[in-house]
């Protein structure tokens, strides 16, 4: 599928969020804008996560990034 | 030379249910998974290779034998997500899975590459300026998906933002570039891990 500029960069940020939704079995589906990118924007999304989760613990008091404040949420709601 | 900080000392009280230990072990493994799954990010969404990871860190912390070594609950996190990894590339219909050496041999790598750290004191201090610098619509929409934590999906976090979800997407994107660039400007970079052999 061929995306404009500001398409694909709506789908990386799309991917960068720590949402996922999960299937009746409760395992997590990948981000459905995953599946519309590239290999290339598919690489670009993982750095522009590592640089996302970085500044979010950075900004957090505990140090956690969104992706530890949802497992520990879901820990704590005992699911 | 740095010391390895050991993220077993949370161990005994994650495996005693203890949330709150998870958490701090979490802030020191998350990067450090998430990074060793680098050479999968053009199969499968790692994100949620990374949440299935952790998750089964917390679950499997019980019955981990500490073996003399530092970071062992680290050590089978990153085992268990490489083969999460796998197992994903090949339900996409990956032909080719690209083996860097053993699991073992992996996992080991990974530490060396990345090993986990805490927080650094001085990067929290100028992100906080830098954050106070972001113009007012980045500034909302980055908080908004902050406090949504992956809890709800963008959709809900713009609508609450007053803004459509296009515009949301860019403004979160905006913040982050901001941030970064102040962050670089002061001296103080985000240090992600570089990609090995550089840029993919």
């Amino acid at each position: 599928m061929k995306t404009t500029p500001q398409e694909r960069a709506q789908l990386i940020e799309e991917v960068v969020s720590a949402h996922r939704a999960s299937d009746p079995r409760g395992a997590l589906r990948p981000s459905p804008a995953f599946a519309d990118l590239d290999e290339e924007g598919r690489r670009e999304a993982f750095e522009r996560t590592l640089e996302a989760r970085a500044i979010e613990a950075a900004l957090d008091p505990e140090g956690l990034s969104t992706t530890a404040r949802l497992l520990l949420r879901r820990l704590r709601a005992g699911g | 030379m740095t010391e390895t900080l050991d993220l077993d000392v949370h161990l005994a009280a994650i495996a005693a249910g203890d949330a709150t230990a998870f958490g701090r072990w979490l802030a020191g493994a998350e990067p450090v998974v998430r990074r060793s799954l680098r050479s999968f990010a053009a199969r499968v969404d790692v994100e949620a290779v990374v949440q299935e990871t952790l998750l089964r860190a917390w679950q499997v912390a019980p019955r981990v034998e500490p073996d003399g070594r530092p970071n062992g609950l680290l050590r089978l996190a990153l085992r268990a997500g490489r083969n999460l990894a796998i197992d994903e590339s090949r339900r996409a219909g990956a032909r080719e899975v690209q083996l860097q050496g053993g699991e073992g041999e992996a996992s080991v790598s990974s530490l060396e590459e990345g090993s986990p750290s805490l927080p650094d004191p001085l990067l929290r201090r100028v992100i906080a300026i830098c954050w106070e610098k972001l113009p007012p619509q980045p500034q909302i929409a980055l908080r908004a998906r902050l406090d949504a934590a992956g809890a709800e999906p963008d959709a809900t976090s713009a609508a609450r933002c007053g803004m459509r979800l296009n515009t949301f997407l860019q403004n979160v994107a905006r913040a982050r570039k901001h941030l970064l660039a102040c962050l670089d400007s002061q001296g103080v970079p985000i240090d992600v891990g570089l990609s090995p052999g550089g840029a993919p």
